[in-house]
Parts: structure tokens; sequence; C-alpha cells
């Protein structure tokens, strides 16, 4: 841990958690399935917690870290909680199609 | 026998301690009857301080005294305090006097009336509003008098109140005073921010000043252009008189007020309430003296009430709305004795309007009441066309209603032939003055003559239908709001025999069983106080022209504005028109009399003929001119419609205006709803781009992004 | 116990009595309600009696806890004798409305007195409250308990009733909220500092505030006029903005009502005294005439409107719009005697039209309707009843000797004498409101307590056979007697011995009106863009002005 960095610039990790998190925005515009859906708001957590370590790593602090541990827990709370609406939506209309649930519209 | 000054200030006390035991007596009906003692003896005792104390009244008058701050912010004080001079003596020795009578008497007509505490309680409440009134030492507090009795007027004219008549007519005569009453409030307004006060007292005193110097000046005609406020007035406080005292034009409300209680038409729409207006006049006179043409204008509506309601009362069929035209025109006739004073003379004071206000309250106190006792006897009756011949019946009744009728008529030595010459003379004199309005004086001498013609032969007209002729009747059906309960002549008298308690049914047995003929009412509890008014109506005036209590009296007080002195052609002058106009007034009554006892009494069949001939008159005079019609049509109707059109106009316009501005921004939202399309991931997708938006921007803007 | 945390004991004990209804039992809510409404009450009197009267004006028993420092935003209360006399007005009331509704409210009794117990807090907090976010808040917070007792326990058309309460009070308050913020952005603006104590800095404290509008222009203060009335006129109501007023008066329940048109519609003008005139001195005073025509436009219109009216409660509620055109006249007669007069009949109005309020709802108990057209000569049935009904409409038509008649009288005669503000003209047009009012409440009377008897046909009874003897109809209870009694009484004392407490008001008033009337002296045509500061110096001939506006021109 002397150096930050070792060999690779910032900008690869950057890239890498940006294409995750685009990949992530896509999948969830595209998919329907309310399951699928979730997974890929998981996955933008994750392209953005890539950014945050590497940041943290490159500024030699921890509060990038910090910052990931807290997303991580929240992740796994908000993971059973909307998993479990999840299970509800599916009993009520016997569906995941995410387009079955549009009462909102105007 | 003499008190102590200071104890005229528990005048009005007592009759409002008697208002509210009347008020504890109408919640039990075993002390129902309590309630009549209480209220009589307030008012004997207010009689009875009044006289041993008038006498100290001439020496030092007048006094002020305070009972307790009422009203006080900023330098605007009012008190309830009392002004006693020997004007306000006057009054209460009428009010006092007179309202004795007319208790006493009501202790027997109202016997066995469901509402016989609240009626007592009512009238103890109006002694007190009234005695407050005169006793006023500032307009508020007359304010408070004034309208006070407003209230009671409107309580006891509506006591029959299962009867929508009567509710109407209280409501009308609030009403109707209400209007002269908000110019009334204008005029006190007035008074207050033009002389920073509004104390009797200080007022009078100013304007005396004020009169003085106008005198001094030698000027007939106030500068208007000086004091612009101060000339107005005399003309707001004038329209408040009209009200109260049912002139020209606000007089409609006095007859439909007949519809009251008779002892309450005696008491307040004869003798005492309705003449508050002339009181106020004569109280004020410096205040009205300082306007050239008030005055004149006051004699002018009074001349023209007398009139007018004189040629109404002759071809009215109701007794007591016969009686209710006649008030009206002696309070005309009152307006235009206090009208025909004049700082230049020949008249400066008010003295012929106060005594015919005193003497008329004796004599049409009495007439209301005998009035009342035939009503009694026939179970309600007052058409003139149903009844003849009743002197037999009731013989002492027939004799006290002539002697009321004789002083009303102005026959000559009875105490209304003493007061209304004495105006009749001002008149005259005012016209024949080097007043610039001599002529509307002289006019108005005419008038007073031929009105007093006309009150003969309409008085002797109902005299002699009623008492003499073929011995004929037909019942009433007690019907003058009269309840279940409802009490008749004969009862009277008898019920004290049966026990108080008894109940409804038993009264109304009573009722039935004495409903057969007329008979002569209870003596004690109606007819002796009836014998003491008539002592008055005959007596005052001899008594008056010797001892000269009234004449003394005024010119001592306000209604006084003893600026020029009389040299002694100036009486002599006087003397001989007084004495003139003394033989006129004397004879026209005599003719008018004679005239009503051809045509009434020995030859009917020549006065129905007359009527005949001159039908189309006889049935607009009958329709009361139609002013009641055409009141309705041009007022009331109108507004009440203004006021259905507002309320629409109300719910639909301008609400429909707040309906609309709320409906603009439900109208945006409704305009903006399609957008919101509901699907999940179309608000995702919007979220995408606006924030891929705002991150452009961003950068843009630190120049991280070139734009080209 | 300290004076200075009376004020606080006082707002917080209707609180502590919702908490407590709340955890009770649902048959003993009236008697907590009762005994908290009760505790306030003496408070209240106990306050009373500690107020030094003779430092009337003087804001006394202060006490300021801090909030938000960054913004000068404090809890900080206060009373001077204006205060003081709502503050007796809305706890007596409070109780009395407490005991009348024992009967009326049967269910869902604990969360009605909740919410009226809340009301109560809410409205003393805007009649201590010296800090202009505070006063606002507890303005605001009104609505809240308002809308539920309304929207629950009101009659059939209540939900409305509620929702048009709510939205077009809410709204106008807003503005004014916009109103106050704007002063007090204008106080903390950096070249303030120094004019005055607590200049340049951020402060909501009225005392502040008040120092600062003397230094806005002519537009300023027009712009902070407008916005003030936006919320007051709305909430008094001052015609034309009264619309929602009948509606929701009629559909609240009696209690509602009462508070409604007893102490609500003073929240009305007691800010326009507080807040409106005050932060803008000239603005008021150059308006006047037109606020003033309002006033006397209403008094007509709506006393008109009432002769008009089938529903008792309706008619009451117009005739209580048309009186308070007199409270707004006598307010912006701008003079001692006027404004006086007003707060006056602030209270005075509210016992009156309370009690009428109280009297039809006792009506309405019995009768379950309120058509005029439906009952005819009560006084047969329920003398009681009909003396009360009587009493209260003669205290309501301004019969002297009554209360009506020195608040009627004083704010005519401050509009009447107010030679460079309003003037004759005024005082005589809403002079005919006089004979209006004694119109439709004569029409009232006539109709409902005198006339032939006539009793309206209850819903669950079977129709009388032609014949049969009427039903009997209870008068009016012990209770009943005990709840209008105490008002009566009230009536009767202010309507004869009205010194005391206009006295008490006077030092007041002076210092609230003061900047204006040194205006007014100066020139009350003063053209546009003069501050007040100006105004003064032109009044004193002193320096030339401009010297302080300058530093202050925007």
């Amino acid at each position: 841990m002397d150096q930050p960095l070792d060999n690779l610039p910032l900008a690869h990790f950057l890239l890498t958690g940006a294409v995750i998190f685009v990949l992530g925005v896509i999948g969830f515009l595209t998919r329907r399935n309310l399951i699928i859906i979730f997974l890929c708001t998981e996955m933008m957590f994750q392209g953005v917690a890539i950014s945050l370590v590497a940041f943290s790593r490159f500024h030699m602090n921890m509060t990038g870290q910090t910052f990931v541990i807290f997303v991580l827990t929240i992740a796994a709370a908000e993971a059973a909680l909307a998993l479990g609406l999840v299970v509800l939506l599916f009993r009520r209309k016997r569906t995941l199609d995410a387009q079955a649930w549009a009462e909102l519209s105007g | 026998m003499t008190l102590e000054l200071e104890t005229i200030k528990w005048i009005p006390w007592l009759p409002a301690l008697a208002a509210v035991v009347g008020g504890v007596c109408c919640m039990r009906k075993s002390m129902r009857n309590l309630a009549a003692p209480a209220c009589i003896l307030s008012i004997l005792a207010g009689f009875i301080i009044t006289l041993g104390v008038q006498s100290k009244v001439t020496v030092d008058s007048p006094r002020v005294f305070k009972a307790f701050t009422w009203i006080h912010i900023e330098n605007f004080a009012v008190d309830f305090s009392f002004y006693v001079d020997p004007l306000t003596i006057i009054m209460l020795t009428v009010i006092t006097g007179v309202g004795t009578l007319v208790a006493w008497y009501a202790s027997g007509y109202m016997k066995g009336d469901r509402g016989y505490a609240r009626f007592f309680a009512a009238v103890s409440l109006f002694i007190f509003a009234m005695t407050i009134l005169v006793m006023a030492d500032n307009l508020f507090l007359l304010y408070l008098g004034w309208e006070g009795v407003g209230l009671c007027s409107y309580l006891l004219i509506g006591f029959y109140y299962n009867k929508p008549a009567a509710v109407a007519a209280a409501k009308k005569a609030f009403i109707v005073n209400r209007i002269g009453d908000l110019f009334f409030a204008l005029g006190i307004f007035l008074t207050y921010s033009h002389f920073h006060t509004v104390s009797l007292a200080e007022v009078l005193r100013s304007a005396g000043d004020l009169n003085t110097n106008l005198h001094a000046g030698g000027q007939g005609v106030f500068d208007l252009g000086a004091a612009p406020s101060v000339v107005v007035i005399p003309f707001l406080l004038m329209l408040g008189a009209f009200g109260k005292s049912a002139q020209l034009p606000l007089y409609m409300w006095l007859p439909d007020a007949m519809e009251g209680p008779t002892p309450v038409s005696a008491l307040i729409h004869a003798a005492t309430m309705v003449t508050a207006g002339v009181y106020l006049i004569a109280r004020l006179l410096p205040l009205f003296a300082l306007s050239p043409y008030a005055l004149p204008i006051v004699a002018a509506v009074g001349g023209a009430t007398a009139l007018f309601a004189a040629t109404i009362a002759l071809c009215q069929c109701d007794i007591k709305r016969i009686f209710a035209y006649s008030t009206i025109s002696q309070l005309g006739y009152m307006f235009m004795g206090v009208g025909a004073v004049s700082t230049a003379g020949p008249t400066v004071s008010a003295t012929g309007a106060i005594y015919h206000l005193f003497t008329h309250a004796f004599f049409k106190a009495l007439l209301f009441l005998t009035a009342g006792s035939v009503m009694h006897s026939l179970a309600g009756q007052l058409d003139l066309r149903k009844m003849s011949g009743l002197s037999k019946k009731m013989p002492i009744t027939s004799v006290l209603m002539l002697i009321g009728c004789l002083a009303l008529a102005g026959f000559p030595f009875t105490s209304g032939f003493f007061s209304k010459d004495l105006i009749l003379a001002d008149v005259v004199e005012m016209g024949r003055s080097n007043s610039p309005f001599a002529t509307l004086y002289s006019v108005l001498g005419i008038v007073g003559v031929a009105t007093a013609f006309l009150t003969a032969f309409y008085t002797f007209r109902l005299w002699f239908r009623v008492f003499t002729g073929p011995e004929q009747y037909e019942m009433g059906s007690d019907g003058h709001g009269h309840e279940e309960e409802g009490h008749d002549a004969g009862k009277a008298g008898h019920e004290q025999a049966h026990a108080p308690k008894s109940g409804e049914t038993a009264s109304a047995a009573i009722a039935v069983e004495h409903h057969h003929e007329p008979h002569e009412v209870s003596f004690v509890l109606m007819n002796l106080p009836l014998i003491f008014l008539a002592i008055g109506a005959l007596g005052a005036g001899l008594w008056e022209s010797k001892f000269g209590w009234i004449h003394h009296g005024i010119e001592t007080s306000s209604a006084f504005l003893g600026y020029i002195p009389k040299t002694a052609s100036d009486a002599g002058e006087a003397h001989d028109i007084h004495f003139t106009m003394q033989l006129i007034s004397g004879s026209i009554a005599i003719v008018g009399i004679a005239l009503a006892a051809w045509f009434h009494w020995l030859n009917r069949p020549a006065g129905e003929r007359v009527a005949r001939a001159f039908s189309g008159l006889v049935k607009v005079l009958n329709n009361k001119y139609y002013v009641d019609e055409l009141n309705d049509a041009l007022i009331v109707r109108p507004l009440r419609t203004l006021a259905d059109v507002l309320f629409v106009f109300d719910s639909l316009i301008i609400d429909g205006i707040v309906q609309l501005v709320g409906f603009l921004p439900r109208a945006l939202g409704m305009s903006l709803r399609p957008s919101q399309q509901g699907e999940l991931q179309g608000y995702g997708l919007g979220m995408a781009f606006g924030a891929a938006f705002v991150l452009i921007v961003v950068l843009w803007s630190l120049n991280l992004v070139a734009m080209h | 116990m300290n004076s200075n945390t009376l004020i606080p004991a006082m707002i917080l004990a209707p609180f502590a009595g919702a908490l407590v209804v709340a955890l009770s039992r649902e048959s003993h809510a009236r008697a907590v309600a009762a005994f908290w409404a009760l505790f306030t009450f003496a408070i209240s009197l106990l306050l009373a009696w500690r107020f030094d009267w003779h430092q009337g004006g003087e804001t006394q028993f202060p006490l300021s806890v801090e909030w938000v420092a960054a913004f000068g935003l404090n809890f900080s209360f206060g009373i001077d004798s204006i205060s003081l006399w709502l503050i007796l007005l809305t706890t007596f009331l409070q109780t009395l409305v407490v005991f009348a509704t024992f009967a009326s409210v049967t269910q869902r009794a604990k969360e009605f007195y909740f919410w009226l117990l809340i009301l109560q807090s809410a409205m003393l907090g805007t009649f201590v409250a010296t800090d202009a976010v505070f006063f606002y808040i507890c303005f605001e917070f009104t609505l809240v308990p308002l809308y539920f007792l309304i929207g629950i326990f009101g009659s059939a058309q209540r939900t409305a009733a509620a929702r048009v309460f709510f939205l077009y009070t809410f709204t106008g308050s807003m503005i004014t909220f916009a109103g106050v913020l704007y002063v007090a952005w204008f106080n903390s603006q950096p070249e303030m500092a120094g004019l005055y104590a607590g200049a340049g800095e951020w402060s909501f404290d009225m005392q502040t505030l008040y120092l600062a509008a003397h230094h806005l222009t002519a537009a300023q203060q027009t712009w902070i006029l407008v916005a003030m009335l936006a919320g007051f006129a709305v909430k008094l109501p001052l015609f034309p903005f009264h619309t929602w007023q009948p509606l929701t008066y009629a559909e609240a329940p009696t209690a509602g009502t009462v508070l409604l048109a007893g102490v609500m519609a003073k929240l009305g003008s007691y800010g326009m005294l507080r807040l409106a005139i005050p932060l803008a001195p000239a603005a008021a005073l150059h308006y006047a005439p037109v606020i003033a025509t309002l006033a006397v436009i209403g008094i007509l219109y709506t006393a008109l409107i009432c002769w008009a009216q089938k529903d008792l409660k309706k008619l009451v509620a117009y005739s209580s719009i048309s009186h308070l055109g007199f409270v707004v006249l006598g307010l912006f007669a701008l003079n001692t005697i006027g404004v006086g007069g007003s707060v006056f009949y602030m209270v005075s109005h509210g016992l009156s039209t309370g009690a009428l309020f109280l009297c039809i709802g006792m009506l309405h108990e019995r009768f379950q309707t309120r058509e005029m057209s439906q009952m005819s000569g009560l006084a047969k049935v329920m003398p009681v009843w009909a003396f009360f009904m009587v009493f209260f409409s003669l205290a309501s038509v301004g019969l002297p000797g009554l209360n009506g008649f020195v608040g009627e009288f004083l704010t005519l005669l401050g509009a009447f004498t107010a030679e460079k503000v309003l003037g004759p003209v005024y005082a005589g047009i809403a002079g005919i409101g006089m004979i209006l009012a004694a119109i439709y409440i004569l029409h009232m009377v006539g109709k409902v307590v005198w006339g032939p008897l006539k009793l309206p046909r209850l819903a669950d009874a079977p129709a009388p056979a032609a014949g049969e003897p009427a039903p009997k109809v209870a008068d009016l209870g012990f209770r009943e007697i005990a709840v209008l009694a105490p008002l009566a009484v009230a009536c009767l004392a202010l309507g004869l011995a009205p010194t005391p407490m206009l006295r008490s008001l006077e030092p007041a008033v002076d210092r609230l009106i003061a900047p204006m009337q040194e205006v007014a002296a100066a020139d009350v045509s003063s053209p546009a863009h003069t501050t007040l500061t100006q105004a003064r110096a032109a009044a004193q001939a002193a320096a030339p002005a401009g010297n302080v506006a300058s530093e202050t021109a925007q």
C-alpha cells in the first residue's frame, strides 16, 4: 500500500465502473421481468462501488471504502425487502411483467 | 312635602328593579300576580319623588347627577348621569303620573292573560328606558333610552305574538324607528366632532353662546359657511325625532302599533314614547335655533302631518286606529308648536308644545283606555260600524270618553283647548312677525285651525257612533290576539272572586260566560284610574292658566331662548292674538262637534248620503292614501328583490370567480396528466435522460466538454 | 409559579389535555376535555390577575426560547392588553363550547375533543406570539384541527366545506407569509445595520420588523399590505373574499362554528392589527379608504343577503360577515376610538354571535333542521330558549345597553371622526347596516320565535294526525342555561360597563397606531416612494429627508 494504483491508471477502473453502471441502466430500461430489473439496479450499485473503491485507493484514504461498505449493507437489506415485495406483487397478479403495474397512469 | 334633589336619581332604577322582579315572576305561574304591584309601586314611587323634588328644581337648576362612567376611551367620555331641569320634571310628571294610572288600569285589563307577568316586566322596562331618555345628561345616554323605549315598544306591540299581524306591526315599528335612529346617531356623531362633547349641559352652553353671538351680530340668518357641520346637526336629529314621534314620512308604524294591548297604546303610543321627539327638539332648542331653516322645517312637517293624519282619521272605522291617527295629528301640532320658535322672536320658548304634550298625555291616555273598556266589554270588537248606543250599558265609560273627546276636540275650557290655542297663537304670531318664514307660519296657522275643525269632527263622529243612537252591537271574537287564556271585560272584576289559580280552562269558561252582552267594567281596577285621568283632561288647562307651572318651568329650562325681552306693547298684542285665537278655535271646535252630532247622532242617514256623495274621497281616505301599499311597492319589495338577487349573485358570480381561480391550477394539472403513463420503466427512462441532461449541463458549464 | 411561564403553560395545557383525551376512555372524553378547558380558563384568569393593567401597552410576561438561531427564529411569547382580552375570550368560549357539546357529540367523542383542544392551543398560540413565524405557524395550524372537526363532525356537505375552507384560507395565508418573509429579508440586509436595534440581521421579532417597516418605500409597503390582506381578509372574511364562510359555518358542527365565528374570525382582524397595519403603515394609511370601502360594501351587501336566507345558521353566518365589516372599518379609521372600538367589537362579537350559534345549535339538536320555514312561534313551547334567542339577537343588532352597541358605535364614531383617513360618509353609509341588521334579525326572530306555533316534523316521527296535540318539545335544560347565561351576563356587563376594557386597550392601541398618526399629521397624500422616516422628517421640518432613505434605497 505504498503507491496508489501501482501500475494501472485511475481511468481504467472508472471506465470499468461506468461500463457496469451503463449495462445496469440499459438492463433496467429494457427488460420486463421485475427480478431482472431489480438485479440491474444491483449492477448499477456495483458500478458505482468500483469507482468509489478506485477513488479511495487513488486518494489513499478510507472514505470511499466506507461508502462502499455502507452501500453493500444497504443493498443487502434492500434486496431482502425488494425481493419480498416482488414476491407479493407476483402473488397479486401471477406475473412478473413490470408493465402489469401501471395503475399510477394519469 | 319636599325631598332632596339627589333622590331623583333613583327614579329610573326602581322600574328597572321592577322589571327584574317581573322577569323572575314570568318563570313561575304562582308568582305571576306579583309583577303588577311591583310595576305600579315602582312607577308611583317615581311620581312621588318627582313631586317631592320639583320645588327644588326651579331654584338651582340644572343639576347633573352622575351614577357611573359608561363609555370612556381616549377623550371620548360618556357617563350614566342625569340632567335635571324643569323640563325634565314636567316630562317625569307625565311619564310617572300617567304611567301609574295606566299600569293600575292594566292590572285589571290584563288579568288572566298568559303573559301577565311578561307584560308588566316590559312596562317596567319601558318606564326605565323612558325616564332615562328624559333624564339623560348626554346624547349617548339619551340614545340608550331612545332605543330602549323602541325595544319595549317592539316587545309590547308584539305582545300577542301568536298573531302574525302583531308580529309584523312590531317589526315595522322597530325598523321604521331604526331609520330615524340612524340619522339621530349621525347627528350625535356630528355633535361630538363639532363640540368635542356629547354632554347636554356643555352642548347647550356652547350652542347658547353661538346663539348669543348670532343675536348680538343682528344676523337673522346664520352664516352657513362658517360652521357647516353645526347647521347640519339639527336636520339629522330632526329625522330621529320624526321617526320616534311618527311624523311624515316616518309615521306609518304608529297605526299598526295598535296591535298591542290597549294600555300599551295609551301609555307608549300616545302619552309618552311618541312624544320623545318633541322632547328632543325642545331639549336641544338652542342647537336647533342655530340653523335658520331647521325650526321652520320642523313646523312645516308638523303642520303637514297634523292635517294629513286628521284627514285619514275622518274615515277610519277602527276605534283605536282613529285615536292613533289622532295621536299622529296631535304630535304634528306639538311639532308645529316647537317649530314656531325663533331667536328673533316673538315666540322664544317651546312652552306651547310641552303644554300640549302635557295635556295630550292625559286626554289621549283617557281616550285609549276608555276605548279599551269598550273593546273589553264587546269582546275585542273595535269596529265603529258594529256598535251603537252603548251609553246605557256603559254609563261611566261613556261619560269618561266624552270628557276625553271634549278635551281632544278643544272644547272651551278643557285642557286641550288651552294648549292647542297656545300653539295656534304662537304660529299666528310668527306669521305676523318679520321672520323670513312669516308666510309659511301664516299658512300653518290656517292648517292648524282646519285641523282643529277636523279633530272635533272625527272625535265626535266616534263618540256619537259608539254611545248614541239605537242600541245595537255585535260581539267580537275576542280576537285581539288573546289566546286560550284570553280575557274580556267582565272577567276582570269577577276573576278576583275566583281563585287566582284558576287554570286555563276555567278562565276560558268565564270568558265565554261573560261574552253575552256589554257591561260596565270593574270600578276600582279600571274606572278609578280613568277618573283621575279625566280630572287631568278637564282641569289641567284651568289649573295651568292659574298657576303657570309649565310656563314658568319652561322659561327656566333649555327649551327657552330668552334673548328678546318682550316689550309691553308686544305682550299686549300677543294677548290680543291669544284671545282672538281662543275665540276662533273654541267656536271651530263647537261647529265641528255640532256637525258630527248632526251626521252621526241626530240624522245618520244624512251623514251616509254625504259619505256616498264623496265616495271616491272616502275610499282614498279609508285606504290611508294608499301609503302602505306605495311603501310596500316602492321600498320594501324592491329591497327584498335586491336581497334575493344579491343572494344569487353571491353564490353564482362571486363564488363563481373563486371557483374559477381554484379551477385554473386544476386545469393545468389535467393538461399535464397524460404525460404520466404509469410504467416503471418510462419513469426510469425519464430519469436517465434527466440525469444525462444535468450531467452535460454541469460539465459544459465547467468547460469540461467542448460544445462544438 | 413564575409569571413568565404562565403563557407557555396556558398554550400547553390544552395540548396536554388533548393527549390525555386521546389516552382516556371514550366515555370519559368529555369530562376530561371539560376539565382541561376549565383548567386553561383558570390559567388565563390567573394571567389576567397577574397582568399589570396600568401598563396595558407593554408586552408583558415576555419569554423567548431560541429555535433556529441562524435565521433569528424564536419561540417568543408576550401579551399586551389586546392579546389578553382575546385570550380571555378564547378560553371562556372554549369552556362553554365543551359543555354545550356534551349532548350533541355522541360518536367519536375522543377524536372530537382531541381536535377541539388542539385547536385551542393553536388559537392561543396565535394571540401570544411575538415572533412573526411563530405567529404564522399557530395561525396556520388552526386549520388542521378545524379541517377534521368540519370534515368528520359536520353536516351533509361537510367534506366539500372542509376542503374549500382549508384551501381558500391556506392559499391566502401563504401569500401573507411571503410578505412577512420579505420584510424579514429587508431587515436582514447588511446596509440596514445600525439604523435601529436588530437591523441588519435575520430576525422575525415583530417589534424589530415594525421598525424595519418604517424604512420601506411606499411601493414596497403597498405590496406588503396586499400580501398581508390576502391572508387576513380571507380569514376574517372581508368582502369579496367571504364565499367560503357561509358554507363552512353552516356545515361545521356547532362547536366548530362557535369557535370559527367567535375566535377564528378574530385571528384575521388581529392579524391585520398586529401585522398588516404596522408592517405597512404608510400604505395602510393611504389605502385605508379602499379597504374601508370594501368593509362598507360588505356590511350592506351581506346584510341584504341575510334577509334572503332560509337557513338559520347561514343567516347568522352572513350576519357575522356584516358585523366584521364594522371591525375592519374601525381598524382602518386608524384612530384610538376606531381601533379601540374595533378590538372591543372583536370580543363582543365573539360573545353574541357565538351565543346565537349556540342557540341555533340547541334548536338543531331538537329538530334536526335549521330551515326557518319549518318552524314558527317557538316562544310558546320554548320560552327560555326564546328569551336567550331574542336577547342575543338584540345584542347583535346593537341595542344600547348591550355589548354590540358599544363596539358598533365606537367603530362608526372612529370612522366618522377620522378626518384625514375616512370621514362621515363612511360612517353614514355603514350606518345603514344598522337598519338592515334590524330588518334581517327581526325577520328571523319574527319567523322563528314569534308567530303561530309550528314545529318541524321530525324525520323519525310519524306525521301527527289532524287535531292531535303538538308533540312536546323540551325547553332548555339546566346545562344549556348554564352555558348561555354566562354569555348573557357578559354581554350585559360589557354593554353597561365597557370602560375598564376600553381604557385598558387604549395604550396598546395607541402604541400600534402611533406611526400612522405621525404620518397622518404630516400629510396623508404623501407622494409615492416616500418612506415613513421621510414623512416623519418632513413633519418635524428637521434635517432634509432622504438621508436615511438613500441608505435604505434598493
